[in-house]
């Protein structure tokens, strides 16, 4: 009967607009008052993927749990819910239950932290890669910035040192001002090698539409057809997308450079493994430890941004694996030159 | 009346036939009971091997689920299944098949994009060496299809295959499995004439080689034309054997309904000279682009009723959906009055007055899911009572219902009911209320009493004569000689989309009406 | 009486398959080792100060603003049978035009907003409009065509906003269309709060909730007051049977999506004219396949729709304390989703016992009409010449009867 089945495709449709992959909070910490009266309770509002992402997201658990190591506190970890419309409501809720500092992860916070910092001038507020002058720069809110564009750089060096087609490739997840900043860098680092060598760049969702960040299925097809035409090595800035692109170099023998970070390690297949040339990482981690570690000293001035770069290593090349070992001195050379600021690497395309 | 002996042998005979020879299949007893109704009560039914065995019966007399009692699909409450002489216990409709019953449905269950083999062997494959063995299926194919001039051949796709092979594909298919008994569920009601003539020749060819036949049916000359036997079922029981040579289409039909006939007949013409109908050269093209109404003119004036009478299938329907805008003609006017109505829509023409009774009423009548008040709406959704302006009038809707429910005799516990709730005769009675309450010039009652018991015949039938003498033209298509003849001023004959004849009812007999239907005769002999 | 008993089904039905799937959820959160008591608590606590309560409040019905109207448009397209799954495409792209729109003008206040709503109003019929065309014109699905055209929508919607729409800075983290003047926005109604004696919450409540109720009840009429609703319905209960009683089921289908399109154009205004005031990358997205959910919880009635919109937000909202207090979000995803499965299943159920109560209610006031069987003698002619022709016969002979004495007899002949 085709009304029924059709209303059953109904359903399906809803049960997948509403289903969510969610990692509960487990560890939720303390919910009254504080454990101890200095350790800080530290708020973690997630960017959507939810803790569990073994990207982004849990890069910044890992820092909090180091800055908890060292300072003691507790942490509670929100995820907002699918299409992201209650981020506001995670930050009013973690300040009304008293967090301090709360943490948002991920641009996508930038509509809304500007206010709610307005709305709570005593609560220290921290954004991983939003700015501060996007958020209207309260004074209370630091931004955790990366140059990606930096480390993009390094990681083009490597693609174009390694490669033996003289063609390489990008896959982006979402054509996005942040992951343009990563192809800006990688193409420029490929041009200062050998200006010869071809780069593809491509990016599976247009802006707007941030499935490319998650889709591995497309992540695939897409590098396939890179590696399909020629290119030996990809670099991908697609967080779970990526995936995609490691099972399409290794049905083709190809090779390719993951991201955030060290995804030798954190994937599960040894064939996988075996492709992954380097990582492009993005300390994430760091930035959040250091950021609580100076909210515990007091240190925080607020109002303004942290910039992590290659110089304070917040961002750079993983070597596990060892593919990359015979040429860390070309790469060194590179990182001398960007730090001195001999090069100066573009951040759009 | 006294139910004298009669060679059909109603003695509730031990299992055994006067031949002494066990029935093929006897049922004792059976009674089959639903939450809160009795489907079936004390079914006596005894087929003699060899036999074409009918059993009759009106829609929803319980002849459906009799079947599927024989066919293992449901088991009785009570009651005794007799096969051979011997008692059997179906509990699913392989234990059936096992026994040797099959069951040709009405609506056929084939794979298109199969072929006839591929459909026949399908759940119960030959198999070597765990691959379908075509060969010894088609070995076997080829020995029914011959055996009982099936005339198949094996590797053909179903979906070539006319509506006749089809069928003969289902009579294999329930051989192949070694059914000695075949139930057939009205298997002339997808078939043509000539289709109907080839049936009843394999099923000949059947009862020769000793197999049993159970036909389902309603159509009684059909019945009486291939039945050895016939069993008559009404409310759910069975009434009575009849003899098909001794026993008249009307008296068959007076056993299925269980009392006399009413009388479609009216005499006294009430026919004037204003023409509320004119169709001039219509003609209406199939999705192919044949003529499906050819060419076709006729008049309907007002306080007259004219009559179309035909084969179903020869272009009665589409003509009703052409007058009624429902289907555009490839040619010919029409005018209602003095209106040309032919590019009209469907609404104007029924505001302009044309009420409509369709074949179909579950298809084109009724909102089925909806309430009665709501159905009053329907094809009235721009006139009072039921409309204000652009709003509907709940409270209208409901008090006119109210009245048509009285005043035309729809038993419905009220306006809200729903109407699936209603019988077919009830519901036909709430749709020519409603097309009757409109006043139209002209009314299109295609079927009128199609499906209705006999009271809601004999009351549809008053009212169709009272709205002739009130002045309205109706165009009455039937496939009830009785009914045409009894209430038409001036029959019509359609045959291949052409009006082929035009007969005055008052001297023309079913018989004479039949032949012309059938191209049998030419000419108008009126 | 009658009216109590029209009602049941409406109202009973969704609140019974809520209570199951409530339960079924209990027990599979206790499976999964978590508290449910503790989970309904959390549910139910909307928070400590007057000033938390009222902002949880508003936070539900900013919510289930937008999940009204999603599940409005969804329902007038299912009221004729047609299943609209494009809102999601028709209301992203008619918010972003509408944005770009308010923000390319500036007008007195109430016209200003007026003009956005007009602009979202005819780019979502506009693209509905499509589908219909396509439907009645070309006979393509419409669940194949609106599919589709959702991906055409994403796609043409983020070209508008990376290209000519673009009013963010270049490099800014956040790509979006420039904001619309003060004048477009639409007032909050916190004042609402203060009238009624509450405390009033931070949190903006949205203007937007007033139009939103005045297209609901807009709809109501329309749908169930109306010619045309009848019609729309007529025409979903039966498409053969309507276009006999005259409607003509090609403009039908053209009205209703078009119907269907300008309330998905409403879906996104909400946000962006009380909150976001531009669109941007992260504009709210999924409402038009919640949509589908809340339809069919409120069985494509508006006043269902607006109880099944405020109880998905309400669940929605739950959220983030769950999250706070270590209870798993995911056991909402569970509710809502056991809900909406619930109530496909009861509705199919409902109508199934409806019927076949109905059928059985009818044949007992209709105890005098037994049969509804077909009675025509002769129904066909082919046998004309056949053993049964002349054989005009007392009804006696040949006939024996076993049961069913007092029948008339009657002797007239089938032709006399």
């Amino acid at each position: 009967m085709t009304k029924a089945a059709a209303l059953l495709l109904a359903g399906g449709l809803a049960l997948t607009a509403c289903a969510s992959d969610e990692e509960p909070a487990a560890d939720g910490g303390d919910t009254g008052g504080g454990a101890a009266a200095d350790a800080p309770k530290i708020g973690l509002a997630f960017d959507t993927g939810g803790e569990g992402d073994r990207s982004f997201n849990d890069s910044a658990v890992a820092g909090v749990e180091a800055a908890i190591e060292a300072n003691g506190g507790t942490v509670a970890k929100l995820s907002p819910n699918d299409d992201g419309s209650n981020r506001a409501d995670l930050l009013t809720q973690l300040a009304d239950q008293g967090y301090d500092p709360i943490i948002a992860v991920g641009f996508a916070y930038s509509d809304v932290i500007g206010d709610i910092a307005e709305q709570y001038p005593d609560v220290t507020f921290a954004q991983v890669d939003g700015a501060v002058e996007d958020a209207g720069s309260p004074e209370n809110l630091t931004g955790l910035l990366f140059a990606e564009e930096e480390g993009s750089f390094l990681a083009g060096v490597a693609a174009a040192t390694k490669t033996e087609a003289d063609h390489v490739g990008f896959v982006g997840g979402v054509e996005t001002p942040l992951i343009q900043k990563f192809q800006a860098g990688f193409e420029a680092g490929v041009e200062a090698v050998n200006p010869d060598i071809q780069v593809d760049s491509q990016y599976i969702s247009p802006a707007g539409d941030f499935s490319g960040f998650n889709d591995p299925a497309r992540g695939k097809i897409v590098a396939q057809g890179m590696y399909d035409a020629g290119a030996d090595i990809v670099y991908h800035a697609a967080g779970g997308s990526g995936i995609g692109v490691f099972q399409a170099a290794a049905e083709s023998g190809g090779r390719a450079i993951g991201v955030d970070s060290d995804q030798y390690q954190t994937v599960d297949d040894p064939a996988l493994q075996a492709v992954i040339m380097t990582s492009m990482l993005k300390r994430v981690d760091n930035a959040v430890e250091q950021f609580i570690g100076n909210y515990v000293e007091g240190d925080v001035a607020g109002g303004e941004n942290q910039r992590f770069d290659l110089e304070s290593e917040g961002v750079g090349l993983s070597t596990s694996g060892g593919f990359i070992d015979d040429i860390q001195d070309d790469l060194d050379t590179y990182r001398e030159q960007i730090i001195s600021g001999d090069i100066e690497v573009p951040t759009t395309p | 009346m006294a139910a004298t002996g009669a060679p059909g042998a109603t003695a509730p005979g031990a299992g055994a036939g006067p031949g002494d020879a066990p029935y093929a299949v006897e049922l004792r007893g059976i009674t089959k009971r639903f939450p809160g109704v009795v489907a079936n009560k004390d079914i006596e039914l005894r087929v003699r091997r060899g036999e074409v065995h009918a059993i009759v019966g009106e829609n929803g007399a319980g002849k459906s689920t009799l079947m599927k009692t024989l066919y293992g699909m449901h088991r009785p409450d009570e009651g005794q299944i007799l096969l051979g002489g011997r008692e059997v216990r179906f509990r699913s409709p392989a234990d059936a098949i096992e026994a040797g019953i099959g069951m040709v449905h009405q609506h056929f269950m084939l794979a298109d994009n199969f072929t006839v083999l591929e459909n026949i062997v399908l759940g119960s494959e030959p198999t070597k060496a765990g691959r379908l063995d075509r060969a010894e299926a088609r070995r076997r194919i080829r020995e029914i299809s011959s055996r009982y001039a099936l005339n198949l051949e094996p590797d053909v796709l179903v979906e070539a295959l006319g509506v006749g092979d089809r069928q003969r594909v289902e009579i294999a298919k329930v051989l192949y499995r070694g059914a000695t008994t075949l139930i057939l569920d009205e298997p002339t009601a997808v078939l043509v004439p000539q289709e109907v003539d080839e049936l009843f020749g394999n099923l000949a060819e059947l009862t020769r080689e000793g197999l049993t036949v159970i036909f389902i049916s309603h159509k009684l000359d059909e019945v009486r034309k291939v039945a050895d036997a016939i069993t008559v079922i009404r409310r759910g029981t069975t009434v009575g054997e009849a003899d098909p040579k001794t026993t008249t289409s009307h008296q068959l039909a007076e056993l299925m309904v269980g009392s006399e006939l009413p009388s479609p007949e009216t005499r006294a013409s009430t026919v004037r000279e204003r023409p509320v109908l004119q169709v001039r050269d219509l003609t209406v093209a199939s999705s192919a682009g044949r003529p499906v109404v050819d060419g076709v003119t006729l008049t309907v004036r007002e306080g007259e009723v004219v009559g179309i009478a035909g084969v179903e299938g020869n272009g009665q329907a589409e003509l009703v959906d052409a007058i009624m805008g429902l289907r555009s003609p490839a040619g010919g006017t029409l005018l209602l009055g003095d209106d040309d109505v032919t590019g009209w829509t469907t609404r104007a023409r029924r505001e302009a007055g044309i009420g409509f009774i369709p074949e179909d009423r579950h298809r084109q009548g009724m909102l089925l899911d909806a309430t009665l008040w709501e159905n009053r709406i329907l094809g009235h959704q721009t006139r009072p009572p039921a409309v204000k302006g652009p709003f509907i009038d709940r409270r209208g809707a409901r008090t006119d219902t109210a009245r048509i429910m009285r005043e035309y005799d729809v038993r419905a516990p009220g306006p809200d009911t729903l109407a699936v709730a209603l019988s077919g005769g009830n519901q036909q009675k709430l749709i020519v209320g409603r097309e009757m309450s409109a006043a139209p010039r002209l009314l299109v009652a295609a079927h009128p009493t199609r499906g209705v018991d006999v009271g809601a015949q004999a009351v549809i039938w008053e009212l169709l004569k009272d709205a002739r003498a009130e002045g309205m033209g109706i165009l009455l298509i039937s496939a009830d000689l009785d009914e045409l003849i009894g209430l038409s001023d001036t029959l019509q004959v359609m045959l291949r989309g052409r009006l082929v004849a035009t007969l005055d009812p008052s001297d023309v007999t079913p018989e004479a009406l039949g032949g012309h239907m059938t191209g049998a005769r030419a000419g108008g002999a009126a | 009486m009658s009216a109590l008993r029209r009602l049941g089904p409406t109202v009973g039905v969704p609140v019974f398959a809520v209570l199951v799937a409530v339960v079924i959820s209990g027990l599979v959160m206790a499976a999964l080792q978590v508290n449910p008591f503790e989970v309904f608590r959390v549910m139910f606590d909307l928070g400590d100060t007057p000033s938390q309560q009222m902002t949880a409040v508003v936070v539900v019905l900013n919510r289930a603003v937008p999940l009204f109207l999603a599940g409005l448009a969804v329902a007038i397209a299912f009221r004729m049978g047609l299943f609209n799954i494009g809102v999601e495409g028709q209301y992203r792209l008619a918010t972003i035009v509408a944005a770009a729109v308010g923000a390319a003008v500036a007008l007195p206040g109430p016209l200003h907003v007026l003009l956005i709503m007009a602009v979202a109003v005819v780019v979502g019929a506009f693209w509905a409009g499509i589908v219909a065309v396509l439907k009645v014109t070309r006979g393509v699905s419409e669940v194949i065509s609106s599919i589709m055209l959702n991906f055409i929508a994403l796609g043409i919607a983020s070209f508008l906003l990376t290209g000519p729409f673009r009013g963010s800075e270049p490099g800014a983290s956040i790509i979006s269309t420039a904001d619309i003047p003060e004048s477009g926005w639409m007032p909050s109604l916190n004042g609402i709060f203060g009238a009624l004696g509450l405390a009033d919450p931070p949190r903006q409540l949205y203007g937007f909730l007033l139009v939103a109720v005045v297209v609901g009840v807009a709809l109501a009429v329309l749908l169930n007051r109306t010619r045309f609703g009848y019609d729309l319905r007529a025409s979903g209960l039966s498409p053969s049977a309507a276009s006999a009683s005259g409607v003509n089921a090609r403009a039908m289908v053209l009205k209703t999506m078009l119907l269907s399109g300008a309330v998905a154009g409403l879906i996104g205004l909400p946000d962006l004219l009380g909150d976001t005031r531009s669109y941007t990358t992260d504009f709210t997205a999924g409402l038009g396949f919640l949509g589908i959910a809340v339809a069919l919880l409120g069985r494509n009635n508006p006043l269902g729709i607006a109880f099944a919109a405020l109880l998905f937000s309400f669940l929605d909202r739950a959220l983030v304390p769950l999250q706070i207090e270590g209870l798993p979000a995911s056991v909402i995803t569970i509710i809502q989703g056991t809900i909406v499965l619930a109530v496909v299943i009861a509705n199919e159920v409902a109508r199934r016992i409806a019927r076949r109560s109905a059928e059985r209610g009818g044949a007992a006031a209709d105890a005098a009409a037994p049969g509804d069987g077909s009675t025509s003698t002769g129904q066909s002619a082919g046998d004309v010449g056949g053993p049964g022709g002349t054989d005009v016969q007392g009804t006696g002979a040949g006939v024996s009867r076993t049961a069913g004495a007092g029948q008339a007899d009657d002797t007239r002949g089938a032709g006399a």
